[in-house]
């Protein structure tokens, strides 16, 4: 019965539990890393932001370097400069993180996109590299 | 009890770690997405834009409203198991932060981090052992509340008690007016931020100065601003926190020689035993992750990769969060009282708002990162 | 007139450590007498400090268990002393002593609930954390036996 005070953990201390939890931590990164660079056959590439679609650089089929623009960005700019906000529209590109194929084109100049909703272009990308 | 095996111990945690996932699941994909276009008051989105509810705040709220109206004060036994897993689920979140980060940045900000903890941190600690001697505190009342106010909320008072022999009642007392003090400025800091128009930098670097609890500091944070990414109040929130986290085995050092001090029996108290004792080792994951990330093996900014990492850190934060609010019992804290409230209340609130005004003074709204 | 012989009462002392806990003793006692009643007497060891503490997920590494082993020890002595000041008060009356660790109102119940016929205890009732709880609304809502609150002393 005496062990019962100790049980907030599911773990025999606390000690375990935060050794546990770097375990589990690294685990997530394993995982999450494996399954990007060996597992996913291809990955939707959406906009970190959202924003109006200018350009798209790619087209359907092409084959990508990592750094090789994919498609460019409207998007309004927020920075603190001098405690106020500032705020302007700035075309950004956005590259490629890997080198890959690109299977699908799905957006068009002009369109509306989402922060992280839709997918914009979809590439397949070497094993081994992360997207 | 009765040895259930290994098997039996995870078959015990299923239950109640499906209800905190589950509700997480309902919160993040149906309600949110709800309270985003949800008219109220003729305005659209007035539940986040004015209440700054978001998931992070609603996961608390229905982890309390389990505890405290569901189940009616107590979580009952067959979810137990699986909520204690909380605190596996937010240490595991805690080290996953670490990947916000690179060493470089860090040092950017470890500085300013450093000076305002250390300052606060014993300033706090100085005032309240002046304090308790005004309001006559009891002496191991006034070193408890001290280390509490000081750095981590319960924590410090926890690791501090047994060195200053405190008296339970004592203790009770001085965590339900850290509990309650630490709740409140959950629930207050967001909309103040929102109504000072503090950018992220700011936010971050005064709820890690200001607010007791280490645990509250990366919930009000998320609050403020659910993202997870380089520059958002979690990222500098976080920073504060890792620095306050370090500091208890100093805080509990310093308190306990005072206590101890002209005492003709005094205790030995050596810095190194309480080092070796009360060291929180998820920091170094924390660290190995920073490292991780310095060396650019989590994925480019940007990638999809990096997407996904903090997508499911947001998911494992969300879990524990929901386990959080579930061990917040409101009648615990209703019965706050006794001098710790007195002295918690004037201490906390002092810390709190001279926080504020010294990050509106000197802590520039553009980030360091 | 005289009912038919029963089992003589049992009576169920529930102790605590707070400022009524002498009062009760002794209101228990009196009336044990009085019935010639068996008078057990019930002290439990508060086993929830964990869960008290549980609100903060990074009480770290050894600093948690320090306090709760602390929190054991002081609990002990509570209940030592405490059975010690029963037993001198009791004398020679029959009945027993027990100690439990536990959720004290969990507790108390449930032991209660085993054919006594009154439970004394003090008001407020304040047994380890149920100095923040309130134990004796708990206690009283749908219990098994007979209770009686006793007042703490006023001065």
């Amino acid at each position: 019965m005496s062990d019962k005070k100790k049980s907030l953990t599911v773990f025999r201390s606390d000690r375990h539990e935060d050794v546990a939890a770097i375990i589990a931590s690294a685990l997530i990164v394993v995982v999450v890393l494996t399954y990007m660079a060996f597992i996913v056959p291809s990955v939707g590439i959406k906009a970190p932001q959202d924003g109006k679609l200018v350009e798209i650089f790619v087209a359907e089929g092409a084959e990508v370097k990592k750094g090789d623009p994919l498609y460019s960005l409207e998007v309004v700019k927020k920075k603190w400069v001098n405690n106020v906000m500032e705020e302007k529209v700035a075309v950004e590109s956005f590259t490629a993180k890997a080198n890959g194929k690109v299977l699908k084109v799905s957006g068009k100049p002009g369109d509306a996109v989402k922060k992280g909703k839709q997918a914009i272009v979809v590439m397949e990308h070497e094993k081994g590299t992360l997207p | 009890m009765e040895d259930k095996g290994l098997f039996g111990k995870i078959l015990a945690i299923v239950p109640g770690l499906a209800v905190m996932i589950g509700t997480l699941y309902v919160l993040r994909v149906y309600v949110e997405p709800w309270m985003k276009d949800a008219v109220v008051f003729g305005r659209k989105g007035w539940l986040v834009q004015v209440l700054s509810l978001n998931y992070i705040l609603l996961s608390i709220l229905t982890g309390m409203f389990y505890r405290n109206i569901l189940f009616g004060g107590k979580i009952p036994a067959w979810a137990e198991e699986g909520f204690r897993t909380t605190r596996l689920f937010i240490k595991t979140g805690v080290i996953m932060l670490g990947s916000l980060y690179t060493f470089d940045k860090l040092l950017k900000v470890g500085g300013i981090a450093i000076t305002l903890i250390v300052a606060f941190v014993f300033g706090t600690a100085i005032f309240i052992l002046w304090l308790g001697k005004r309001l006559d505190a009891d002496r191991s009342v006034t070193a408890t509340m001290a280390a509490a106010c000081g750095v981590c909320g319960v924590s410090a008072a926890v690791a501090t008690a047994p060195g200053v022999r405190a008296k339970p009642v004592d203790l009770a007392l001085s965590i339900a007016t850290i509990l309650g003090f630490g709740i409140m400025t959950m629930f207050v800091s967001p909309f103040v931020g929102k109504m000072l128009a503090l950018s992220d930098y700011q936010f971050g670097a005064w709820v890690g100065t200001g607010i007791l609890n280490s645990g509250q500091v990366l919930a009000t944070c998320l609050a403020f601003n659910p993202n997870f990414a380089p520059g958002t109040a979690v990222a500098y929130g976080e920073i504060w926190n890792v620095v306050r986290v370090i500091c208890i085995p100093f805080v509990v050092f310093f308190i306990t020689a005072w206590y101890w001090k002209g005492e003709a029996d005094a205790e030995h108290v050596s810095l190194g035993s309480i080092l070796a004792s009360k060291f929180p080792i998820f920091v170094l994951g924390f660290v190995g992750m920073t490292a991780l990330s310095s060396l650019h093996i989590l994925g480019a900014e940007g990638s999809e990769t990096l997407h996904l990492m903090r997508d499911v850190m947001a998911w494992v934060f969300g879990v524990g969060l929901v386990g959080l609010g579930a061990y917040i019992d409101v009648r615990e804290i209703r019965a706050a009282g006794g001098k710790p409230l007195r002295i918690g209340l004037i201490a906390g609130a002092t810390k709190y708002v001279l926080a504020l005004i010294i990050i509106l003074a000197f802590i520039p709204k553009e980030g360091a990162f | 007139m005289t009912p038919p012989v029963t089992p003589p009462m049992k009576l169920l002392l529930a102790l605590d450590d707070g400022p009524g806990a002498r009062r009760a003793v002794d209101e228990a006692i009196r009336i044990a007498r009085e019935k010639g009643a068996t008078l057990d007497a019930l002290f439990v060891i508060d086993a929830t400090w964990d869960v008290f503490t549980g609100h903060d997920w990074l009480s770290g590494c050894n600093s948690r268990i320090g306090f709760l082993e602390y929190m054991q020890g002081l609990e002990e002595k509570a209940a030592a002393e405490s059975a010690r000041a029963f037993l001198e008060l009791r004398g020679d009356m029959p009945g027993e002593l027990l100690t439990a660790p536990g959720d004290v109102v969990d507790v108390i119940r449930e032991q209660a609930a085993k054919g006594y016929d009154l439970l004394v205890l003090s008001n407020p009732f304040t047994r380890g954390l149920e100095v923040m709880r309130d134990a004796v609304a708990r206690l009283t809502r749908d219990a098994p036996c007979d209770v009686l609150l006793v007042r703490a002393d006023t001065k």
